[in-house]
């Protein structure tokens, strides 16, 4: 099997289908053990499959690393409020790539952990926010939510347990912003996706005023591993602080972009030359985004000492985020890519902070300017004033993100963006 | 539905060592034909396609559509969550979202005019004006970008001899820019109603452009 590519110094525990089409099927997915871990769930019951989820160290890896067991933990015990389980499959920042290949080829995994997750943290209904763009992945999930409906792993009284947790997809209609964990809850409610005030949390009110745990779908898909094979398990992979495997989706100027299943703390480096067969045509790296558009650029200097955990990537400079590595060569023109990603944030934020609705904009218009050859070297001083001003001061971190790529890459490729100012010189221009 | 060879038939399968069928990739084979009514009510709100075959006057919430709209009433605690799969259905069968369609939703769901305007002009994906048979959505996001996927944007434009945004005289073809996808590894990611197809450059895009006026891809994309 040869899903797209494959590396030797891969560990595929969520990935192991990927590139079988056979694993969609619910029978395929019960042979290979699939549903087991429900059944084992049931039997822990929801504090015990809190305590296992804990145990195992699983961070969120929907961007922020929070602890999933933990996370769990916030929902109260003897609510007699409805609960919900929000699947976040919104899936839209730049880089990032993995949940949509979980989704179409492992439903039932998916399935699994929602129901896990849901069970742990009370809720009798789960809903699985998938993002608008996703016609066909939906459909395969859609396929197998029913099969399972129809053998009864999900609805009334699941395998005869008396446990009742039933599975609705919902679709989103593409804004980035829907993936924030309360801009989805108002999304889902139907009403535009804006963020909300913090407090109150998600745990005390969430979606439609109850409380309500948001995972990821990678974070969600992980749980029946641990839960069939315990906490310490999952921790033979990794580091003390960031445990387990995780999908790296690596795109950009390497020979084989893709999904790799690794460990946590593998060097960034190995991941480049080694698992994804190097840099293309030969060339030399200039420079990394490791965790999605959000987190602050590397240059080359940084990346050499790169170890891909969450820890190990704020030492480099930048941070995890979703381990969605975008690799640059050398002929890559920064301040050109900077800028449209500070032009994706403009025309994702949503508006309700004057910070992020006018820092982006403005931002987008500088950085055009200095591209066109028409800035001045006070610019780059506005921009990283800019950045201040957006960083920390809005309801979401939107725009703490697109102050980041802005600032990191002032402050690291500064010779790229003065060679713009003072002679209109493009690097790398193609 | 795939049998003539087609080096680009919008999955990955291109680029790595993939021995499978484009059905096999996209899960087509396994998902089988689209239930009308919308399937199991878990479900029912997961099928808004983009038909090609778009009729702006149809009316709304008839038949089959009334069936899928009941079911996806049943799985909310609120009627008013059921407002972006609604707009979902309306968009589906007339092809974009009118002042009118937003004023019968709103009637359906108990909701003013003003808030569903408000609510469907925040999602970039409902579109407030007709597009062509085939709306071509070419992410130019940042992995894209790094690849060309300005180039393979030109491409579309040019082929299909339009401005962006703009629909084909012979009503083909709407050309957007997109956000980013979610296949950043597969560049550039082209979004054409429905579908992905992906590792798409610029030389394959007059292929693609025929495959789609030949009606070979399916009458739903
Ligand atoms: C602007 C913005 C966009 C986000 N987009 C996503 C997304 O597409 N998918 C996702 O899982 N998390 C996204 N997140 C993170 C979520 O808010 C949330 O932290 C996450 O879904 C929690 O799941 P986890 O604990 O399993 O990581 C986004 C956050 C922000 C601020
Ligand atoms: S920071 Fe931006 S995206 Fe987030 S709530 Fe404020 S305006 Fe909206
Ligand atoms: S950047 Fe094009 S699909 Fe992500």
């Amino acid at each position: 099997m040869a899903y797209p590519y494959v590396s030797d110094r891969e560990v595929r525990v969520l990935s192991k289908n990927f590139g079988d089409p056979s694993a969609r099927r619910l029978d395929t997915y019960v042979e290979r053990g699939g549903y087991s871990a429900l059944k084992k769930a049931f039997e822990l019951g929801p504090d015990g499959v809190v305590d296992v989820v804990k145990a195992s160290g699983l961070r969120g890896r929907g961007g922020a690393g929070f602890p999933t067991g933990v996370k769990w933990s916030f929902m109260p015990k003897d609510s007699n409020k409805p609960h919900y389980l929000l699947c976040n499959a919104d899936e839209s920042e730049p880089g990032t790539f993995k949940d949509r290949e979980l989704i179409r080829w492992d439903p039932h995994q998916l399935i699994e952990g929602v129901l896990i997750g849901a069970y742990a943290i009370r809720a009798e209904h789960a809903y699985i926010y998938c993002r608008g763009e996703f016609f066909e992945t939906t459909q395969v999930l859609a396929r197998a939510l029913e099969e399972a409906y129809e053998k009864g792993y999900v609805g009334k009284d699941i395998q005869g347990s008396g446990v009742d947790i039933d599975i609705t997809v919902h679709l989103g209609a593409g804004a980035y912003i829907c993936g924030e964990e309360t801009g989805l809850m108002n999304s889902l409610e139907g009403q535009r996706g804006q963020p909300r005030i913090k407090p109150p949390f998600p745990a005390a009110v969430g979606a439609f005023g109850m409380p309500s745990t948001i995972n990821n779908v990678e974070t969600l898909a992980a749980i029946p591993h641990i839960v069939a094979h315990g906490g310490e398990w999952y921790r033979q992979w990794g580091t003390e602080k960031s445990p387990g495997t995780k999908l790296f989706c690596v795109s950009g100027h390497v020979n084989k972009p893709g999904n790799y299943e690794l460990p946590l703390g593998f060097p960034l480096m190995d991941l480049i030359e080694d698992v994804c067969g190097g840099m293309r045509d030969g060339k030399a790296l200039k420079a990394v985004i490791p965790g999605g558009s959000s987190v602050p650029i590397l240059n080359a200097a940084e990346c050499a000492a790169c170890s891909l955990d969450y820890e190990g990537v704020v030492e480099a400079g930048s941070m995890l985020g979703c381990a969605s590595v975008i690799v640059m060569d050398e002929n890559t023109d920064i301040v050109k890519q900077v800028r449209r990603m500070v032009q994706f944030y403009a025309h994702e934020s949503c508006g309700q902070c004057t910070p992020c609705r006018e820092g982006t904009a403005w931002m987008t218009k500088i950085l055009q300017r200095i591209e066109d050859g028409r800035g001045t070297e006070d610019d780059l001083q506005t921009l990283l004033d800019m950045g201040v001003q957006m960083t920390g001061t809005t309801i979401c971190v939107l725009s703490d993100s697109a102050a980041a790529p802005v600032e990191s890459s002032i402050l690291k490729f500064k010779d790229e963006y003065l060679a713009l100012i003072r002679r209109g010189e493009r690097v790398g221009a193609a | 539905m795939s049998d003539a060879p087609f080096k680009n038939p919008g999955w990955a399968g291109n680029t790595g060592e993939f021995d499978l069928t484009e059905d096999e990739v996209r899960g087509d084979d396994f998902v089988g034909s689209r239930p009308s009514g919308g399937g199991h009510p878990s479900v029912s709100a997961t099928y808004p396609y983009m038909l090609a075959e778009k009729n702006p006057d149809t009316p709304l919430f008839e038949g089959a559509y009334k069936e899928r709209f009941e079911k996806i009433l049943t799985r909310y605690p609120t009627k008013q969550a059921a407002l972006l799969p609604a707009l979902a259905l309306a968009q589906e069968i007339r092809g974009y979202v009118s002042p009118q369609s937003m004023d019968r939703v709103a009637e359906l769901l108990e909701l003013s005019s003003a808030y569903v305007r408000g609510v469907t002009t925040f999602y970039t994906m409902y579109n407030k004006a007709p597009v062509g048979r085939h709306l071509v959505q070419v992410c130019t996001n940042i992995s894209c970008n790094l690849c060309g996927a300005e180039d393979v944007l030109a491409a579309f434009l040019r082929y299909t001899d339009t401005e962006l945004g703009e629909m084909s005289e012979d009503g083909n073809f709407t050309v957007i820019e997109a956000e980013c996808l979610a296949a950043c590894g597969f560049p550039t990611c082209v979004q054409i109603n429905s579908r992905y197809y992906e590792n798409v450059t610029p030389a394959e895009v007059p292929k693609i452009i025929e495959r789609l006026k030949a009606g070979a891809a399916g009458g739903d994309v």
